[in-house]
């Protein structure tokens, strides 16, 4: 059984829909990518509603970054076609550069610039910078303007990229791994800072991680790339609703593992059979445990369960 | 406008020295045109000749800022090619449109030559800032300058006189433009970074890729770069193998040094030495019209062509910096001062590697020329080759590591050490092998000598730093 299943199942009439009037912020059609002879994004298809919270999970090397950088052009593309605001990005280029905020994962570049001339250099492009933003996030995170890029730390570097991608009130924000090198209280305050700009109408973000907590915490809508594919994008609590941890107890153990209706994931662990079931009908699940001389238990999987489940 | 004013701010914040000359150069250029136009006509080729070179040296920064701002995240920045193309503007009006205004007052004569002529100018500097390689197209001009003199002679005398010559400027300007320019806009995946101790001789300058800076190799380097990395690969493999059968310190040695110096084992020595003999072959052929060949100007530029891997050693140590971690937790000395010999030991290999690379290159150098004398060539070269990498190697390992700095002693060993190939030379032309090259051996193996040992304990006084360089 596959993730990818899970992608052709019809959201519940209680999700938002996908299929509104809005037009997508993106939308990705057979995007193929490749690194010599390894292909990383398989015909990968992708659709972006606005004003939504995106948590790109993926295993490591799964491609997220490759993918984030593909979608704001920033590395050359093989195949397919990315609309951003609904023009093609054939290169990073327009008016609509004025919308989009980035975060790279690592930021290692201008090293011998101070971080005031570096903001000064970087405001002077757009057409909005808010600069009470900037000082306000320079004092609260104890970055000083005077300090040159060189001489800070990875996480120190991180959060001045998030100061410079949010600065221009982007409407499209491209955060990869924007949290890896923080501390505690700087990913709180990121978060912070995160759900007070999605607060904004038509506000669209795009952030991959690894620490699933954040994006419960945003409320987000969870797409996972995995074989070079996004292989669904769905609201955190539609899955967290329509995914259950199923596990089957009894004391011979099991030679298989039971098969169920809407197993996507099942391993046997000694006397427990660990199933992750979509739609789970509790009294025949019942049924079966009484069949097979067994107990059982359904629980919610947190994220981070069905990440390890489904990436 | 705003947008102009911190492009222009970069070339004073990452260059600061390089655009005081040029400003410096400009005054002089302006100082000079005044007493022009004051009446004092002899200071005509005074004002040019400083207004070319302080519009090369700007130009040449103005490239080199280029490369390090056009990384792919730059592009976001809104309008980022319109704004790059509108200070481009600006800065031909500074440069080009406002000199030529002044030469009108002046009554310069040959004026559309004069305009054209500082959009060349401007155009050569920006290509030799922005893409080294492609600085190789003016040496077709200077091909035909040595190996036909009377036939460039005569092209010049025509061109002065033909109208369409600015024209031919303005073209050339303009490809040059686009060779240097384009390859800098686009967006490319980023290379794996190579060793910041390579040594492929293709980077002969000590200003390699600003940090940041994504690696532009065309498809030739990128082949000759995949033969380098199967040499380094196999020489790992055989070191590891080695040290694998019996561990033991003098094994240990080799296998720090495959990892240190990825390009300074025998196979990649051969094929470095295969490139730089296409190279030299090259110049061969841009010289090769002339009649006679000073031994002494061959051999030097030998010597100066091995010592350019010391350079490449400094930058490149201040680089690796953060990974000698790793080596320093693999190594587990008892002390630092341990690791630190250990290093410095790892590195004298090079003056070895460079003295057979010099050697080789005098040989090519005097083969190609019919040398009268080549065992003098290689006699001189073999005893200064030996001290001057010694030397090289314990300046540049205790050096100043800033961009200033490191360039002034660049300067200073390069000139310096054609300076002793030349004394040597004569030395043992007039005082015979004996005496002469004794004498040489003694002063410069004592010189060199000292300096290393000295450099040495300074550098195991040193605590080892790991911390990556600031910029």
């Amino acid at each position: 059984m596959s993730a990818s299943n899970l992608a052709t199942v019809t959201p519940l009439a209680s999700a938002p829909l996908y299929e509104s009037a809005l037009l997508p912020v993106l939308q990705v059609r057979g995007l193929e990518k490749s690194f010599k002879k390894r292909q990383v994004l398989k015909a990968l298809d992708w659709s972006v509603p606005p004003g939504r919270v995106i948590g790109l999970l993926g295993r490591n090397g799964a491609g997220k970054t490759t993918l984030l950088r593909c979608l704001l052009g920033l590395s050359p593309i093989d195949g397919g076609a990315i609309e951003l605001f609904g023009e093609l990005m054939l290169e990073p280029g327009g008016e609509r550069m004025h919308r989009i905020g980035f975060v790279p994962q690592t930021f290692d570049l201008f090293p011998w610039m101070k971080i005031r001339a570096y903001l000064d250099f970087t405001a002077a492009f757009y057409t909005r910078w808010d600069a009470a933003l900037v000082n306000r996030l320079l004092n609260d995170w104890e970055l000083d303007p005077k300090q040159k890029i060189g001489e800070l730390s990875q996480g120190q570097r991180q959060k001045l990229a998030i100061v410079r991608a949010i600065a221009p009130d982007p409407d499209l924000l491209v955060l990869d791994e924007p949290v890896a090198s923080l501390d505690p209280q700087a990913r709180r305050a990121f978060m912070g800072e995160l759900l007070a700009l999605m607060r904004a109408p038509g506000k669209t973000v795009i952030f991959s991680t690894h620490i699933t907590a954040d994006l419960e915490r945003a409320d987000a809508d969870i797409a996972l790339l995995r074989d070079g594919s996004i292989q669904f994008t769905r609201p955190l609590a539609e899955l967290r609703e329509r995914l259950k941890r199923v596990v089957f107890t009894r004391p011979d153990g099991w030679m298989h593992a039971p098969a169920v209706a809407g197993a996507l994931k099942t391993h046997v662990l000694g006397e427990q059979a660990v199933l992750l079931v979509e739609d789970p009908v509790t009294e025949s699940l019942q049924a079966f445990a009484e069949r097979e001389n067994a107990s059982v238990h359904i629980e919610t999987p947190t994220l981070e369960d069905l990440f390890v489940e489904l990436a | 406008m705003k947008v102009a004013w911190q492009l222009w701010m970069q070339l004073f914040r990452r260059m600061p020295v390089l655009i005081a000359i040029a400003n410096v150069l400009r005054l002089a250029a302006l100082y000079f045109a005044f007493r022009w136009l004051g009446g004092a006509t002899k200071m005509a080729p005074l004002a040019a000749i400083f207004f070319v070179m302080a519009t090369w040296i700007w130009h040449i920064g103005q490239g080199y800022g280029l490369r390090s701002l056009c990384v792919p995240e730059s592009f976001l920045l809104p309008q980022f090619r319109r704004r790059l193309l509108e200070y481009g503007a600006i800065d031909i009006g500074m440069w080009v449109l406002m000199p030529t205004l002044f030469a009108v007052v002046l009554r310069a004569p040959y004026l559309p030559l004069v305009a054209s002529g500082f959009m060349l100018l401007a155009a050569i500097g920006l290509m030799m800032g922005c893409n080294r390689r492609a600085g190789l197209l003016i040496w077709p001009v200077f091909v035909l300058f040595g190996w036909m003199p009377t036939l460039f002679a005569e092209l010049m005398k025509s061109a002065l006189q033909s109208p369409l010559t600015p024209l031919l400027l303005l073209a050339t300007a303009a490809l040059l433009l686009k060779l240097s320019i384009t390859p800098l806009l686009r967006i490319e995946d980023r290379e794996t970074d190579a060793s910041p101790l390579e040594s492929t001789s293709f980077g002969r300058m000590q200003t390699r890729s600003a940090p940041g800076e994504p690696r532009r190799t065309g498809a030739l380097g990128k082949r000759i770069a995949a033969l380098y990395d199967r040499a380094s690969q196999r020489a790992m493999d055989r070191a590891l193998n080695a040290y694998k059968q019996h561990p033991t310190a003098s094994r240990r040695m080799v296998l720090v040094r495959r990892l240190l110096l990825p390009h300074d084992n025998p196979e990649a020595i051969a094929l470095r030495i295969a490139l730089v003999a296409i190279i030299v072959g090259f110049y061969f052929f841009a010289v090769m019209h002339r009649q006679h060949f000073n031994p002494v100007i061959i051999g030097a530029y030998s010597i100066m062509l091995s010592m350019s891997r010391f350079p490449q050693l400094n930058i490149g140590m201040t680089r690796m910096r953060p990974n000698m971690a790793d080596l320093y937790l693999t190594l587990a000395p008892q002390t630092q001062a341990e690791y630190q010999k250990t290093v410095s030991d790892a590195l004298l290999v090079l003056v070895p590697i460079s003295m057979l690379t010099a050697l080789v290159y005098t040989v090519m150098g005097a083969a190609l020329v019919h040398a009268d004398d080549p065992w003098h060539m290689l006699f001189v070269a073999a005893i200064v080759s030996v001290s001057a990498s010694l030397a090289a190697l314990a300046i540049h390992m205790i050096g100043p590591e800033g961009t200033t700095g490191r360039t002034f002693v660049n300067f200073v060993l390069i000139f310096g050490v054609m300076g002793v190939y030349w004394g040597g030379y004569w030395l043992v032309d007039v005082a015979g092998y004996l005496i002469g090259g004794g004498t040489l051996t003694l002063v410069t193996l004592g010189f060199s000598l000292g300096a290393w040992f000295a450099a040495q304990r300074e550098y195991q006084l040193r605590p080892p730093r790991f911390d990556a360089p600031i910029g």
